[in-house]
């Protein structure tokens, strides 16, 4: 049996797992040892691309080519896209269907991006194996609608991966957890990732694990946390213009992210943001419960669906006997509070956040593997499934927390004489217009020219055990099984897929370490200039041992600069940075006072 | 009442009753997928059930036909797996909640409960009233100056509560003295009133919980 490999393919790290004799591992990079792959891409130009934590270096100088939390981006259309990422990235503006990133002369869209990282994800795992790998289960957060699974099995198509199965993440993480506790029980899964947050209910019987309800949100992770923090500590003082440069926002963001992780373990932390060439300069301390007042909102916004799947399970918060955490939003003290409190019970965190998600994959790849049957999975479809009826409202033909395969018949008919078709919308949501509900595919049902009413043509809508609609019609007078044309709203169709894969990107080639240096070079070079200019303008607003403190990181970054190191040259141009901040400041609030000063004088 | 007459299992020659796996030699066939619920299971049709024997049976078969442990099998028994979990995995939805196994069965008899489903039922008129008038209440409260008002709707949801358990009782009631073979045209139409009205409070339950469920109110 051909080996098949677990990927949690998450929103801001990605994780690739094998099983070996001594039970399922985490695969690590054969050379660093580093075994999450930071899911960011960079597009060097219109043919090369940098894949992982190197591309996170390169989106200090390259915002726009490079691609952070893609998986926000899955299976979604233009008008799911907000205003900040509108801010971030560029796109096709008049795109329908997918959202399109423009790159370079390049149009991208989403499953592509998505495809290059499960690409590295698999030369890690092949050079960590010494075989190829042409199989694996994928993770998809439990309350991933259609459009977002199929755009996650056609990445792994683009990839040239056989995705044999899409599995919920906190279903993944109950089966790593199954692996080492007790036989019965109700449990909870509370999935706070990065750009991702679920809840599951399960329960465990005898080696079944029975998903009861399952909830979410899939636009509500780390990264509102992170911006959020950005937002009311670092860009609320600035002026419009930088606050809204794709430079500036992306390093307030990774300052802030930063300083969250610090925070899970310190009570109190110091933010630096600092951007020369855009003439931002901002340092100030943050308290750990500064942070929580400002993302308490965010956090509580994961209490909603916790209430739901509980009363979807007709169950009370004291009758789960187990929570498991997942995820690194995990990590906060203030969301560990905030579940312990809701469901009266400290939550189990034996297994790394991080990982148990790849973990609980390969258990489910050992399975469709048949290499073991003592555990089987029941999952639900998270979202109702339905068809648009007369008057714009939608009709549910499969409900939410349905168990998966699921299988429903409708029969359609015609209601003028002579028809030759029936239009189907099929649509994904709890509400109950058309309109509040997603959008998932349109097909027609080719028809016989008949009478009104006299056609009857079955159809039969199949969420098969990804979560992935398929459907198919029979012609119920003549026993004929109908093909039908299924457009999908967000998706990209068969003959894009094949295109894409003819024409796919390259990883670069060129020595990305040299890239990096000469990158750090630049940008040291930058911030040398403007620390120099400083003091040759502005010497008079140095304090008391200030200007010895600036001259000593100058010389240590001109000596760094010369080397090859560009970590150190990175670290040393952030020193220097920290250093002239509080002088910037003054700097830059003495000539606005003096901008103000010319503008009474002139009004005079 | 549809068909349970017996088939041929293609693997071993043995003749039964139609199953998602042959009680010979396992072997996983598709069902027709009209097959009934009961006979899914391979249960009495029977509004009245051992609920933990229906999990336990569900549990077994699923142990044979789910579609993971088939991803290995030929693209025919795939199909089979597919289809049939699929079929199972309604029947057992439809059969473990008494209301909606009652009314299934109802169905297979052909009395299916009428189209005036909407309509409220003539004994629950007052208890309707007084849940609209306070989901009513709420939303104004809420809408003019952002007053929460979950003690109320807590209220009324534990009247709901309390008019469902009551209801399921009589459900239970009727289902077992139809056990005792006292079918009467009499006990239908009581256990069609049942229905209705565990129906209708099933919706008016709904609504309210979506209310309790605004993020002001939870």
């Amino acid at each position: 049996m051909e080996r098949i490999v677990g990927i949690d393919l998450g929103t801001t790290n990605s994780l690739i797992a094998s099983v070996d004799d001594t039970g399922p591992r985490v695969l690590a990079d054969a050379d660093t040892g580093q075994k999450i792959i930071p899911s960011i891409v960079c597009f060097l130009d219109n043919e090369r691309v940098v894949v992982g934590r190197e591309a996170g270096e390169l989106a200090r100088t390259q915002p726009l080519t490079t691609i952070r939390s893609v998986k926000r981006f899955m299976g979604v259309g233009m008008e799911h896209v907000g205003a900040e990422d509108r801010q971030r990235y560029r796109f096709v503006a008049d795109a329908t269907g997918p959202v399109r990133f423009a790159i370079h002369d390049r149009q991208v869209t989403p499953p592509e991006v998505s495809a290059l990282i499960l690409r590295a994800l698999r030369d890690q795992a092949q050079a960590a194996l010494g075989e190829d790998v042409h199989k694996a289960v994928v993770t998809v957060p439990a309350y991933f609608n259609d459009s977002q699974r199929q755009a996650t099995k056609d990445s792994g198509r683009l990839a040239g991966l056989d995705v044999v199965r899409l599995l919920n993440e906190p279903t993944a993480a109950a089966l790593a957890y199954g692996l080492n506790t007790k036989e019965e029980g109700l449990i909870a899964v509370y999935d706070f990732g990065g750009g991702t947050f679920d809840v599951s209910i399960l329960r465990l019987h005898t080696g079944i694990f029975e998903v009861l309800a399952t909830n979410g949100d899939t636009r509500l992770g780390g990264d509102d946390i992170d911006r959020c923090v950005a937002e009311t500590f670092l860009l609320d003082g600035l002026s419009p213009e930088p606050r809204r440069d794709p430079h500036v926002l992306h390093a307030a963001v990774q300052v802030a992210e930063r300083a969250k992780r610090e925070l899970s373990a310190a009570d109190e932390t110091t933010l630096t943001l600092s951007v020369p060439d855009r003439g931002v300069a901002v340092s100030r301390r943050l308290t750990r419960s500064e942070m929580d007042a400002a993302v308490e909102e965010t956090v509580t916004r994961t209490l909603a669906p916790c209430r739901q799947a509980l009363a979807d399970a007709g169950l009370q918060p004291d009758d789960i006997e187990e929570v498991v955490l997942v995820g690194g939003s995990t990590r906060m003290p203030l969301v560990r509070q905030r579940v312990g409190e809701f469901f009266g019970r400290t939550p189990l965190t034996d297994i790394d956040p991080d990982e148990v998600v790849a973990i609980g994959a390969v258990v489910q790849a050992d399975t469709l593997s048949g290499r073991r049957r003592d555990m089987l999975l029941l999952d639900v479809v998270p979202l109702s499934l339905g068809i648009e009826t007369m008057g714009g409202v939608m009709s549910h033909l499969i409900e939410r927390n349905t168990t998966i395969p699921a299988s429903v018949k409708e029969m359609f008919t015609t209601a003028v004489d002579d028809q030759t078709a029936v239009d189907v919308h099929v649509l994904q949501g709890e509400r109950e217009l058309v309109q509040d509900c997603r959008s998932l595919a349109r097909f027609k049902i080719p028809i016989e020219a008949k009478p009104a009413g006299v056609p009857r043509v079955e159809v039969t809508f199949m969420i098969d055990a990804n979560g992935i609609l398929n459907v198919s019609a029979s012609d119920l007078r003549t026993g004929i099984e109908r093909s039908l044309e299924v457009k999908p709203s967000y998706g990209l169709t068969d003959d894009e897929v094949e295109r894409l894969l003819e024409e796919s990107i390259d990883f670069a080639e060129e020595d990305v370490e040299q890239r990096l240096l000469i990158e750090a070079r630049v940008e040291a070079d930058t911030v040398l200039h403007a620390t120099q200019k400083a003091l040759d303008e502005n010497a008079e607003f140095l304090e008391e041992g200030e200007g010895e403190r600036i001259a000593h990181a100058v010389r240590q970054l001109r000596e760094a600069h010369a080397g090859e190191d560009y970590d150190a040259i990175r670290d040393l141009t952030e020193e220097l940075s920290q250093i002239t901040s509080p002088f910037a400041q003054r700097v830059m609030d003495a000539s606005i006072q003096a901008a103000l000063g010319d503008k009474r004088v002139s009004d005079l | 009442m549809p068909t349970t007459s017996p088939a041929r299992c293609p693997r071993c020659g043995h003749e039964h009753a139609p199953r998602p796996l042959c009680p010979s030699c396992g072997a996983i066939r598709s069902l027709p997928s009209d097959t009934d619920y009961f006979t899914v299971l391979g249960l009495p049709c029977h509004p009245v059930l051992d609920e933990a024997a229906l999990s336990a049976t569900y549990y077994a078969l699923s142990r044979g036909l789910h579609p993971d442990l088939h991803e290995t099998g030929t693209p025919e028994e795939q199909r089979a797996s597919l289809t049939n979990t699929a079929l199972l995995n309604r029947a057992y939805r439809t059969l473990r909640d008494p209301v909606s196994r009652g009314r299934y069965w109802l169905g297979m008899h052909g009395e299916a409960l009428g189209k005036d489903n909407n309509r409220v039922p003539a004994k629950l008129a007052a208890l309707v009233f007084d849940v609209q008038e306070k989901l009513a209440e709420a939303r104004a409260a809420h809408s003019a100056d952002g007053t929460d008002a979950p003690a109320e709707l807590e209220a009324v949801r534990g009247a709901l509560d309390v008019q469902v358990r009551g209801l399921r009782g009589e459900l239970e009631a009727n289902f077992s003295r139809w056990e005792e073979g006292t079918e009467s045209p009499a006990l239908l139409s009581e256990l069609k009133r049942v229905l209705s009205e565990l129906a209708y409070l099933g919706t008016l339950t709904r609504d309210v919980e979506k209310e309790v469920n605004q993020p002001w109110n939870a």
